[in-house]
């Protein structure tokens, strides 16, 4: 067997990325988009009070319903930070400081060929030297706290702290969140994010 | 308790919680075991430390000892990201909530299981229906957590077109399931006799992953070069191995066969099995297990009505019960009083896989290491956890 074969077997496959961003998401799971409703309900964590909705709160368990109810709208993160520096390429180094995996896997699915993270000059790099952004995903541990200063402080500048999920943001439902510690400049709401949601913060983060 | 008794051991050996060793059936108070001597650095070896931040999926520190080539021992530290998840005092509806995000990859059995325990405690039983449903979202959530195995070995062979082959299938099951149950990850589809996962077209749309995975796995088999990557790397002799890890060693471990919460009876099941022993024995057993996943929700019979029932049953009580997660044996003990969680007994796979993997890896090199660890499937989220 050899690389021309698997070659031809991709050439053959046809070309599968979606038209994301210039066209709108395919396939949403409604429980990862923004919620719309009325009146004030036992909210486990505390996402809806006065009536308004938190995304950086929301673990999206559906004791709302039927108050509260997804809308579709995948535009859950909040920039406070971006930098066109990182217009044509954006490195990003993901730090799992506490997560319960779905988070890891689905920052790891915009690399997936629906999403193709790569057309839009977004890469993974596994060291914080040669990276523009963290990602941080999971509540704040004692231990990885540390090794978060210290990917920090490898980073060169220009640099972006993303925290993504609802733990990484205000800790969910398991603990503390890392922006308690850090701040930071993109958080991306959902538990975990949905891939297109997590697309879109990073090419506002870019300033796009 | 319906199904477990407290007496003399019997059947296969499952796993220790904190209080109970588990057997099927059965439990008893758990027996001191002694621990294994920590492994001593020799003078000719030196430690290769790996991580905690690094490529892979999640956080661990891992450390080599090696003279130069050879690993003699492997170190795996999760505590460096330990979760102390709170579930004692709580109602099981507020403890759900943190259970399905132990391991969010594996939420729906994770789930599943505990409100068997549950549901076992209060001496209820959800309608037929209800438990066939579960059967779909487990086999659904193991066809995915298969592909991902499968993708990462790929990965670790640095075969980019079946790693994007593969999780362009996984993110179309994550669509699958997020259609069906309203959300990617299981979180809010299952409660105390109910379920929320419609079926309809489910086993048809499964069933083109399963065929478009077929063509894939013949390919990756005629790949001489990952073969070789894969065949007498990581062999596990271990007679107390679980899951697929097991079942790739010739041994035929599979709760879906001995543990009655769930009603695989019903389909007429047979695990999966192989001989080879090592990664590529692994590899062979998750790749064929998509197939059978598939196959399974397809004899699946029932229909879209009575998904939940109100289930009222004593509010103090002690249950039990066991699943076959995608990597193994899941298991979760649980008492209640006043209808609060007053005790929580677990064994979670990654365990018992670890140990195994740890084991697996002496004698081998560092470059075997990525196929290996992938071969085990190994979640760090559900070692790197307290559950208080
Ligand atoms: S989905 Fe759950 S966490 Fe989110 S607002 Fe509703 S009740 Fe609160
Ligand atoms: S935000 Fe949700 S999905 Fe992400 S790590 Fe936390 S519990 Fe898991």
């Amino acid at each position: 067997m050899n690389i021309n074969f698997w070659f031809l077997k991709g050439i053959f496959k046809g070309i599968k990325t979606e038209k994301f961003p210039k066209k709108a998401p395919l396939d949403i799971a409604p429980w990862s988009t923004a919620l719309v409703g009325k009146g004030n309900v036992d909210c486990p964590v505390e996402a809806i009070k006065d009536g308004k909705w938190n995304f950086e709160k929301c673990i999206f368990c559906r004791r709302c319903l039927p108050e509260y109810a997804p809308n579709g709208d995948t535009a859950i993160y909040k920039v406070s930070g971006n930098d066109r520096t990182f217009k044509k390429s954006f490195h990003l180094f993901p730090l799992d400081s506490g997560a319960c995996g779905a988070c890891n896997v689905e920052l790891h699915n915009i690399a997936a060929p629906q999403y193709d993270m790569t057309r839009l000059g977004i890469f993974f790099t596994n060291t914080p030297r040669h990276a523009d952004a963290i990602v941080i995903m999971g509540v704040w541990t004692e231990g990885m706290g540390k090794v978060l200063e210290r990917a920090l402080e490898a980073m060169p500048g220009p640099k972006l702290v993303i925290a993504m999920g609802a733990c990484a943001i205000s800790g969910g439902i398991i603990g503390t969140g890392v922006t308690d510690k850090f701040n930071a400049d993109v958080v991306i709401g959902g538990c975990p994010p949905n891939p297109y949601t997590i697309l879109s913060a990073l090419m506002k983060a870019r300033g796009e | 308790m319906r199904y477990y008794k407290e007496g003399k051991p019997k059947g296969r050996f499952i796993g220790s919680t904190e209080r109970y060793d588990i057997y099927p059936g059965i439990y008893r108070k758990k027996e001191e075991r002694q621990e294994p001597e920590p492994h001593r650095k020799t003078e000719q070896e030196f430690v290769f430390s790996y991580g905690p931040a690094s490529g892979m999926l999640e956080s661990s520190e891992i450390d080599f000892y090696t003279p130069g080539e050879i690993i003699n021992h492997v170190d795996v530290d999760y505590d460096v990201r330990m979760r102390k998840i709170g579930i004692t005092g709580l109602t099981p509806a507020d403890a759900l909530l943190r259970i399905e995000r132990i391991n969010g990859f594996h939420a729906a059995s994770h789930a599943i299981c505990f409100l068997s325990a549950v549901e076992d405690a209060m001496g209820v039983s959800p309608p037929d229906n209800v438990l066939k449903n579960r059967i779909l979202q487990i086999e659904s959530e193991r066809i995915r957590s298969n592909l991902l195995v499968v993708e990462r070995m790929a990965q670790a062979a640095g075969f980019g077109v079946p790693v994007n082959q593969l999780s362009l299938l996984r993110e179309k099951v994550s669509r699958i399931i997020g259609k069906h149950s309203g959300h990617r990850y299981f979180y809010g589809s299952n409660s105390l006799g109910g379920t929320v996962f419609e079926i309809s077209s489910l086993a048809e749309e499964i069933g083109e992953v399963s065929d478009e995975f077929r063509d894939i796995f013949r390919s990756l088999l005629v790949s001489k070069l990952f073969i070789n990557r894969l065949q007498n790397n990581g062999i596990n002799m271990e007679s107390d191995s679980i899951g697929p890890a097991a079942r790739a060693s010739g041994i035929m471990h599979d709760a879906r066969m001995d543990s009655p919460d769930l009603p695989y009876g019903e389909l007429d099941f047979k695990p999966v099995i192989k001989e080879e022993s090592d990664a590529f024995g692994r590899f062979m057993v998750r790749s064929m297990e998509i197939g059978q996943s598939s196959d399974l929700i397809k004899k699946v019979k029932i229909s879209n009505d009575e998904l939940s029932e109100n289930q009222v049953g004593s509010v103090n009580g002690k249950g039990m019960a066991r699943i076959e997660s995608p990597a193994g044996d899941i298991f979760y003990g649980i008492e209640l009083k006043d209808g609060i969680i007053s005790a929580i007994d677990h064994i979670f796979p990654s365990v018992k896989n670890l140990e195994n993997f740890r084991k697996s890896m002496r004698g081998n090199i560092f470059t075997d290491f990525h196929f290996n660890w992938e071969s085990y499937g190994i979640w760090i989220s559900e070692l790197g956890v307290v559950l208080e």
